[in-house]
C-alpha cells in the first residue's frame, strides 16, 4: 500500500502540475479537495482521466466520487481493489 | 478616430519587462529562434491557479498587470487582444495526447486552455472584468486588428479606456513546422547582422505587449494613435504609397511630416525589398529604425513595434540598437542626442509579404 501511496503521489504532483511540492509534503491523510491539496473541480476530471489512464479503472458510479477522492489513501484502497 | 496610448506592459526576447528603459542594452540570443526573457510570475499570479497555465497565459497576464499599473486603469472598459496561435503549446499537447492515447484519456486542462482567447479570458477573470472581451485570429492582421477595434470604440464613445495586445508563443514543434517550410533562416545570424542578410527566410520570435488606449490624455501618455491601415497582399509599391498617402493625408500630414520610420525589416531577402523601396524612395527624409532584429519574426511582432515608436515619442530618442545605419537625414543621431523632436512616428510592418500593416503615432 505505501508504495502504490507514493507512486499515485507522484503521478498526481505530475498531472496536476503541482511543481512546488515534493512527495514528502503530501499527507495520505489529508483531505484532497477543499482543504488539504485544495484541488477543484478541473483537478477531479484530471485524476479520473488519470485512474483510466494508469490503472484501467473507469469510476462507473460518478456519486462514488466523493469516497474515492477524499485522499490519496482512498484512492490508494480504491486503485488496489478495482486494478485490472 | 484617435487614442492616447496610456500605459504598457511587454515581455520580449529583449528586457523590456518593469522597467523604463528603452534599450539600452541587447540581449543576444546567437538563436535561429528568439524566447522571451520571462519574469517570475509569483508577483503576478496565484500559484494555485498559475500551476495550470502554459508560459503564453502567464506572460499575457504579467504583461497586462504591469499595463494597467503604468496607466493608473484598474479595469479596463473593454479587452481586445490579437493572437495567430493562441495558447500554442497547449494546443500541441492537446493533440498530441489525442494522437498517443488513441483518442482516449484526454484531459481537460489544456483542451480548456487550448482556445486562442484564453489570455483575454484569463486576463478578465484576474480582474473579475465582465465588459466586452474579444480576441482576434487574423494571421499578420492580429494585432492590428485587436488595436483597430480599440480605436473604434473609443471613437463610439462606448469606453473611456480599452486594453490592447498582441502575443504569439514559438514552441520547438511550431519552429520544426515553419522551419521546413522555409520561414526561417538555415544558418544562426547575429542579432546586429540580420539587416545584412542576403539569405531567406528570417530568425523565429514570440511576444506578449500590452497597450492600454484611452479617449483623454494623462499623466502617463506616451503618444497618441492617429490611425491605422491593413494592406492585404498589395500588388505594387505604388498602391502601399497610396494606402500610407490616405493614411497620412486623413491627419493632415505628408511623407515629409514623419520624422521616424519603423520598418519591420527581417533580413528575408524575398521581402525585405518593400521596406527598401519605401525608404530609399516615400520616406527619403526620414529616420529609419527596425525592430525585429530584437523580437525576431512572429504574426503579432506589430506589438513590438507598437512599443518601439511609442518609446521613441516619449524618451524622444533613438536607440543606436534600431537605427538603420544611414539614417541621419533629419538630424538625429542615437542615444538621445537629436537634431528634432520626434512628432510623427510610422510604423510599417509586413508578415510574409503578404498582411501589411501601417501606424500612425503622434507626439501630443
Amino acid at each position: 500500500m505505501d508504495a502504490l501511496i507514493d507512486q499515485l503521489k507522484g503521478e498526481i504532483i505530475e498531472q496536476l502540475n503541482l511543481e512546488d511540492l515534493k512527495k514528502e509534503d503530501i499527507d495520505a491523510d489529508a483531505p484532497l479537495f477543499g482543504e488539504g491539496l485544495g484541488l477543484d473541480s478541473i483537478d477531479a476530471l484530471e485524476l479520473i482521466v488519470l485512474l483510466e489512464k494508469n490503472y484501467g479503472i473507469k469510476i462507473a458510479n460518478p456519486a462514488d466520487g466523493k469516497k474515492i477522492f477524499q485522499s490519496i489513501r482512498t484512492m490508494a484502497e480504491f486503485v488496489q481493489a478495482n486494478k485490472k | 478616430m484617435e487614442g492616447f496610448i496610456n500605459g504598457i506592459g511587454i515581455i520580449s526576447p529583449q528586457k523590456t519587462f518593469g522597467t523604463d528603459d528603452f534599450l539600452s542594452e541587447v540581449v543576444e540570443h546567437n538563436s535561429k529562434s528568439l524566447r522571451c526573457i520571462e519574469p517570475s510570475y509569483k508577483e503576478f499570479l496565484n500559484p494555485v491557479l498559475a500551476r495550470r497555465m502554459a508560459r503564453i497565459i502567464k506572460m499575457g497576464i504579467a504583461a497586462s498587470n504591469v499595463c494597467f499599473k503604468d496607466a493608473k486603469v484598474e479595469i479596463p472598459d473593454a479587452i481586445m487582444t490579437g493572437t495567430a496561435l493562441g495558447c500554442l503549446e497547449d494546443t500541441e499537447k492537446f493533440l498530441l495526447a489525442i494522437i498517443e492515447n488513441d483518442e482516449q484519456f484526454l484531459t481537460p486542462t489544456s483542451f480548456i486552455q487550448s482556445t486562442h482567447n484564453t489570455v483575454s479570458a484569463q486576463i478578465a477573470l484576474q480582474l473579475k472584468c465582465m465588459n466586452y472581451n474579444f480576441t482576434y485570429v487574423h494571421k499578420g492582421f492580429s494585432f492590428e486588428s485587436a488595436v483597430l477595434d480599440g480605436l473604434m470604440t473609443l471613437a463610439e464613445g462606448e469606453a473611456k479606456n480599452v486594453l490592447v495586445g498582441g502575443h504569439d508563443e514559438m514552441t520547438d514543434k511550431y519552429y520544426r513546422v515553419c522551419d521546413r517550410i522555409g520561414y526561417f533562416k538555415e544558418e544562426t545570424v547575429p542579432t546586429m547582422e540580420l539587416i545584412n542578410s542576403k539569405t531567406n527566410g528570417s530568425i523565429a520570435g514570440e511576444g506578449a505587449a500590452f497597450f492600454v488606449l484611452s479617449n483623454a490624455k494623462s499623466e502617463s501618455t506616451y503618444a497618441k494613435l492617429r490611425g491605422i491601415k491593413t494592406i492585404y497582399k498589395p500588388k505594387s509599391n505604388q498602391e502601399i504609397e497610396s494606402k500610407i498617402t490616405e493614411l497620412l493625408s486623413s491627419n493632415g500630414l505628408t511623407a515629409n511630416d514623419i520624422d521616424v520610420v519603423v520598418y519591420g525589416i527581417n533580413g528575408d531577402a524575398r521581402f525585405d525589398k518593400t521596406y527598401y523601396h519605401l525608404k530609399d524612395n516615400f520616406f527619403k527624409n526620414s529616420t529609419a529604425t527596425y525592430f525585429k532584429h530584437l523580437c525576431g519574426e512572429y504574426q503579432t511582432a506589430g506589438s513590438f513595434a507598437f512599443w518601439v515608436a511609442s518609446k521613441l515619442i516619449k524618451t524622444q530618442s533613438i536607440p543606436s540598437a534600431i537605427l538603420i545605419g544611414d539614417s541621419r537625414s533629419r538630424g538625429f543621431t542615437s542615444d538621445g542626442e537629436q537634431g528634432l523632436a520626434i512628432k510623427n512616428v510610422l510604423i510599417y510592418n509586413t508578415f510574409l509579404d503578404s498582411d501589411h500593416s501601417v501606424f500612425l503615432l503622434s507626439q501630443c
